[in-house]
């Protein structure tokens, strides 16, 4: 039953150097052609930071702070995963079509492509992580206890994507459309995730559904010092359910059509 | 002599889909029974054996099937039905050898070698080999967007040629290059011969054909018409597109439209398609259990 999620496993740890290789590789040769190279890893999200603060921040909630936090912080701590999160839902959905041309000529482990484009996306990630710790804390928020639970909050992010990539890439190769819906889908689900507002009673609780919730609220539990991950076992248990469910299904139909991926292009 | 390559009753359709959405329609499987469906025998029950250090040409008119038997030989593609025994690594080499068209001649000689999971230190090794083998100056610093038809084929064989397969295949890559380098390869050929090799050729050179292999497959409208010496099999197609050419229009269209008529068959069960559906089905077996977590979410 689980001998596909095992050899999925088993494949990325095979090939661990090359993902990180080839993720180094494509991450150097994306920003090639730009004169402020890798420098736009950082300008983009600033702009997009600095509107986000002034239509919502200024403008929306005219500067109110959230929960006593201020919203600069509050959004901050939503954005950065959001950054990670969206391009690589998008771009690990498309890995697999994107270089099935290149990749079919040889013997290659297709299934590593989604995670060269998760690792690929994780460098400009952790570093600004790395600039968000700095921000809070200068901020006067001091860290605790409860900001180790960042670790385990990535790596539930890390996971979800992985499984979630897994599943998409086979099927946005097999099936056109499903990566422009997905894209459609990414840019509504901005709105659907407590990143630019802060979502209250029973729309709250709907939104919950959405396993991105889980993560970002995870993010601001960790920063804010708010709450243990365990404090609630329900939403705990949900999205772990959730993402072995889609693990589950992504490993399956991935192993099942990658040997007929050039039939169906 | 050791076996290399074994191919057991291979056979290959493809799809003809006249619409798009008939694609889906497979993908989901709900086009059982629906005859209306047709497909193309695109190599039809092949048999061969291949032995270690032999050279195998593969000749044949255009549509009869000879690159889909070398895609199957690399595994690009899988047969419809049939076996395929493979005793080592195959590696092809095409006219368009997948090359990355915004990176340089360099970064894609070391994203290929990496790609084929040689470690920094090989890479490094082999790359003066590669380029020099290569011979195209300069341009080596250039995107290979920029590249002539000519020097993207001699770098995708400069590359594919060093990273050491077991069994190569190429399918009309030398067809592109001026003669200096089909003769450099064909050198290079033969030192993989020596070191006892198995090579697959194909070609529409006679001459290469007889100087180069040791035996010749005829594929003719997806059937294996002739395996053996190359000399007498070469001889046999010549002679055939001699008469061929000798036809009038007509008769040539007529030729053609027969055998193609019996390369369409209709869609039957031979074929296992993927059941998307069965997942989706599989997937409703989980649904209370997701709908009883959404509801605990909920707080109910």
């Amino acid at each position: 039953m689980f001998k596909n999620i095992i050899q999925l496993f088993k494949e990325q740890y095979e090939h661990k150097d090359l993902i990180f290789r080839m993720a180094a590789f494509d991450s150097k040769s994306n920003y090639q052609s730009h004169y402020l190279g890798t420098l736009w890893q950082f300008i983009h999200p600033a702009i997009q930071i600095a509107i986000y603060w002034v239509v919502f921040g200024l403008g929306i909630r005219n500067g109110r702070p959230v929960d006593g936090v201020p919203f600069f912080i509050w959004l901050l701590a939503g954005l950065v995963p959001w950054f990670f999160i969206a391009p690589s839902i998008i771009q690990g959905a498309n890995s697999i079509y994107q270089r099935l041309g290149l990749v079919s000529k040889m013997n290659f482990p297709v299934s590593i492509l989604p995670s060269i484009k998760i690792v690929e996306a994780s460098y400009q990630f952790f570093a600004l992580v790395f600039i968000l710790l700095i921000v809070v804390f200068g901020y006067g928020i001091t860290p605790t206890l409860y900001t180790l639970q960042l670790i385990y909050y990535v790596f539930c992010m890390f996971f979800f994507l992985f499984s979630l990539s897994v599943l998409t890439s086979t099927i946005s190769t097999l099936v056109r459309d499903f990566q422009t819906l997905l894209q459609s889908v990414m840019r509504v689900l901005l709105y659907l995730s407590p990143i630019i507002w802060v979502p209250s009673g029973a729309i709250a609780q709907i939104m919950k559904l959405n396993p991105l919730y889980y993560i970002i609220e995870g993010f601001r539990d960790s920063l804010l010092s708010r709450q243990w991950f365990y404090d609630d076992p329900t939403y705990f248990l949900y999205f772990w359910v959730l993402n072995l469910t889609i693990l589950y299904f992504g490993a399956n139909i991935h192993m099942k059509f990658r040997k007929n991926f050039m039939d169906y292009l | 002599m050791k076996l290399k390559v074994k191919a057991i009753n291979i056979t290959k359709h493809f799809m003809m889909n006249n619409q798009k959405f008939d694609k889906l329609k497979r993908l989901f499987h709900l086009d059982k029974g629906d005859s209306s469906q047709k497909e193309f025998v695109a190599v039809n029950n092949v048999n061969f054996e291949v032995y270690e250090g032999e050279t195998v040409g593969i000749v044949g008119l255009n549509g009869s099937g000879k690159s889909t038997v070398s895609n199957i030989l690399a595994e690009i593609i899988q047969p419809t039905s049939g076996e395929l025994i493979m005793n080592g690594k195959p590696s092809l080499i095409a006219i368009s050898a997948g090359l990355h068209n915004n990176l340089k001649g360099i970064e894609n000689i070391e994203l290929k070698c990496m790609m084929h999971g040689l470690t920094k230190f090989e890479i490094e090794e082999l790359k003066p080999a590669i380029i020099e083998f290569a011979d195209i100056g300069d341009h080596i610093y250039q995107p290979v967007k920029n590249y002539s038809s000519g020097m993207r084929s001699r770098l995708g064989f400069a590359i594919s040629i060093h990273i050491n397969p077991d069994i190569l295949i190429i399918d009309e890559a030398l067809s592109v290059g001026d003669s200096t380098f089909a003769n450099k390869c064909l050198l290079k050929l033969n030192e993989f011969k020596e070191n006892g090799k198995t090579i697959f050729f194909i070609s529409h050179s006679a001459s290469q054909m007889k100087e180069f292999c040791d035996r010749v497959m005829w594929m003719h409208y997806g059937n294996l018409k002739a395996i053996g010496d190359a000399d007498s099999v070469t001889n046999e197609y010549v002679e055939f597109t001699k008469w061929f050419n000798t036809l009038s229009e007509n008769e040539k269209q007529a030729y053609k439209k027969e055998h193609l008529q019996k390369q369409f068959v209709k869609s039957t069960e031979v074929i296992k398609t993927n059941k998307l559906l069965s997942y989706f089905f599989a997937g409703l077996k989980i649904l209370p259990v997701l709908i009883l977590a959404i509801l605990i979410v909920l707080g109910y």
